[in-house]
């Protein structure tokens, strides 16, 4: 990497102050932070699995399947804005597309199976249409076009009552008969945020994931270097958009209820707030910032009425000061602790150019083009 | 339903809610046009406006004191998250954004904790009264009072921005921000201005409206989408644009609501779409 160019041009970070400078896989002493990582994932594995032979009840069950929902749901999004550097507002609405097929099916008396095909059929026909809108965007007018289809998909399902029954929503919409208990869907929804998990860490560690960084890094020299930058972004926000399909099925299964909330913007603020709450581009990022969240907005709201207050200026903290992230400054300290304070990590915007993680997400890129 | 006095009611509800869209989407676009920031808490600022508002002109019983008193107090907390919060994320767009959507969230938790949850609307005393007719033809003053601020403000507005040194500033800043600091322009203080007059414009655009829709809580989020496709259809930053995009909007939205309620959302965003695939930059912007 000593080609004078790299150094000249100093590598232009579109669209965000958010991304760490660390990738996974990329940078010196990244091992140590891995490490963590495989210590955190192994504890949450075994307490995942362990949780209903704590002693924990139903309602905790119930609410950390919850977590798990929205940890899937937030971990699509983190996919986009942490590799791709797409923050989307439109997630929720792509989970509440994906929670009405499988309530219409429901409403027309199909099985389980239709279910599942009609959920996911219109999550991949959704995914696709936010992809194509938004394919030669970035930036603030990526978050404006993945804005506007949400609120498209949050009228049709608030207005367009004789498929969505309109504000009312669609009630009793059944799982299957094998994850009826509430301990039984646990495991299925905990199994599913492994799948999801780990789906969106093979796809970052691919040739696909790091050309994704290159877009992220730097779009015109990917453009230069031949690739079709527009159709990587759909192929990102497909990945992204059918793991948040995923989500909305699971959540609809678990509260066998969908209305027009679910896909409302809120939601998707919500799934972004848990991404830059628990850290942009870490693994674990989305499952702490959804913990966080979902405890706030269902424990803490139950002691307090101003949850949204509280939400709101923890969130504005965190983006002041935490920008990493909890995830992220956490990875910070430990380095710390390990005396490891060579390479900044997790600032707002790390001097460009000179990062061994953006050059290396290039080395990789070439190899692929070899 | 589709008589001519029908109709003609019909478009002057667009226009009037178009006027309401005006007053809104013209301070989102400037602080945009400027700052480059998407003010996720201009809805926010509408509610608190609006709330404000109608508490204030209902004690004075007065429409000019709740409208000083909302810009008042809107434009003191503007300065607030300007001045303290914007700060620390200055040129990153997505904190920027962020930060924005965390403050409309207090604020709009605020509201519920001072203003309650009942939907309130601006006391029918205060408001300009009556209707006005012309053989069948009736409509409300109120209706017109709301289209002539919006004009007034739009006009001010113009006439600032081509004609005073302060909106040479602007113009100058916008073009080329790192020029018109080195000509000696304190360009912090401009931008804690802008974004002040910003707000005190959804402050307006609050109590004014107050009179039209009720203030609720979720209406932050709502005339906030509004806002946004108003603007992103006129152009980031072109107060021509958003008053074109204004009036198409209002009048889509109102004749899309009365002939074909099932796509009532749909009518106003696509548009938004199309004009984001099409031509990003909105029917008046400049190429980002």
């Amino acid at each position: 990497m000593s080609n004078p160019a790299t150094r000249v041009n100093p590598v232009v970070r579109p669209a965000t102050g958010l991304i760490p400078s660390r990738v996974p896989g990329s940078g010196g002493g990244f091992f140590r932070s891995r490490a963590v990582q495989i210590i955190g994932l192994a504890l949450i594995f075994v307490l995942g699995l362990a949780l209903p032979y704590l002693g924990a009840n139903s309602f905790t069950i119930s609410l950390t399947s919850t977590i798990l929902i929205a940890a899937i749901l937030a971990s699509s999004v983190n996919f986009l804005v942490g590799e791709g550097g797409m923050a989307s507002l439109g997630h929720g609405a792509i989970a509440g597309a994906a929670a009405y097929g499988a309530g219409f099916a429901s409403k027309q008396g199909w099985d389980v199976g239709m279910q599942v095909l009609l959920a996911l059929g219109i999550t991949l026909v959704v995914s696709f249409v936010y992809g194509i809108l938004s394919m030669r965007t970035s930036g603030i007018y990526f978050l404006m076009v993945t804005l506007a289809v949400g609120m498209l998909i949050f009228g049709l399902a608030s207005k367009y009552s004789t498929v969505t029954n309109g504000d009312t929503g669609i009630a009793n919409i059944a799982r299957p008969d094998f994850l009826g208990e509430y301990w039984q869907y646990y495991y299925f929804v905990f199994a599913m945020f492994v799948v999801a998990t780990a789906i969106l860490w093979l796809v970052t560690r691919s040739p696909f994931g790091a050309s994704l960084r290159g877009i992220r890094d730097s779009e015109s020299r990917m453009r230069s270097l031949g690739y079709s930058v527009p159709w990587y972004k759909v192929g990102a926000f497909m990945i992204s958009g059918f793991i948040a399909g995923l989500a909305g099925l699971l959540a609809v299964w678990h509260t066998h209820f969908v209305s027009p909330t679910s896909a409302g913007v809120e939601r998707s603020i919500f799934a972004i707030v848990m991404v830059i709450l628990g850290g942009v581009g870490t693994l674990l990022g989305p499952l702490i910032g959804a913990a966080i969240v979902v405890l706030i907005e269902n424990v803490l709201s139950s002691y307090v009425d101003r949850w949204q207050l509280v939400l709101g200026l923890v969130f504005i903290l965190v983006i002041l000061f935490l920008r990493a992230g909890v995830a992220g400054g956490i990875a910070k300290l430990v380095r710390r602790i390990r005396g490891r304070t060579t390479s900044p990590s997790g600032g707002g915007s790390p001097p460009p150019g000179v990062e061994p993680a953006s050059n290396s997400n290039h080395t990789t890129a070439r190899k692929e083009t070899a | 339903m589709f008589t001519p006095v029908f109709i003609g009611q019909q478009l002057l509800n667009g226009l009037s809610f178009g006027a309401t869209l005006f007053l809104l989407a013209s301070g989102l676009t400037l602080v945009f046009g400027l700052m480059r920031i998407v003010n996720m808490a201009h809805g926010a600022f509408y509610m608190l406006g609006g709330y404000l508002g109608i508490v204030v002109s209902a004690l004075s019983g007065n429409l000019l004191v709740g409208l000083i008193a909302a810009i008042a107090v809107v434009g003191v907390l503007a300065f607030f998250v300007e001045f303290v919060l914007l700060r620390f994320v200055r040129g990153q767009e997505l904190p920027e954004v962020l930060l924005t959507i965390g403050v409309s969230f207090v604020v709009a938790d605020i509201c519920l904790w001072i203003f309650g949850g009942d939907p309130q609307q601006l006391p029918a005393a205060v408001r300009p009264q009556g209707a006005f007719t012309i053989g069948d033809f009736t409509y409300p003053w109120y209706g017109v009072f709301i289209i002539g601020v919006a004009i007034l403000v739009g006009v001010a507005l113009v006439i600032v921005q081509a004609k005073t040194r302060v909106g040479a500033i602007v113009r100058a800043g916008v073009d080329d921000r790192e020029m018109i600091s080195a000509m000696g322009v304190n360009i912090r203080w401009v931008f804690t201005g802008m974004f002040i007059v910003g707000a005190a414009l959804a402050a307006i655009a609050g109590t004014i409206g107050a009179g039209r829709t009720p203030i609720l809580q979720g209406v932050q989020n709502e005339v906030l989408l509004y806002a946004l496709v108003v603007i992103i259809i006129g152009g980031l930053g072109s107060i021509a644009g958003a008053a074109v995009g204004s009036i198409a909007i209002g009048l889509i939205d109102v004749f899309a609501k009365t002939w074909i309620p099932e796509f009532a959302y749909f009518t106003v965003f696509l548009p938004m779409a199309l004009v984001l695939v099409i031509r990003p930059q909105g029917l008046f912007g400049k190429a980002a």
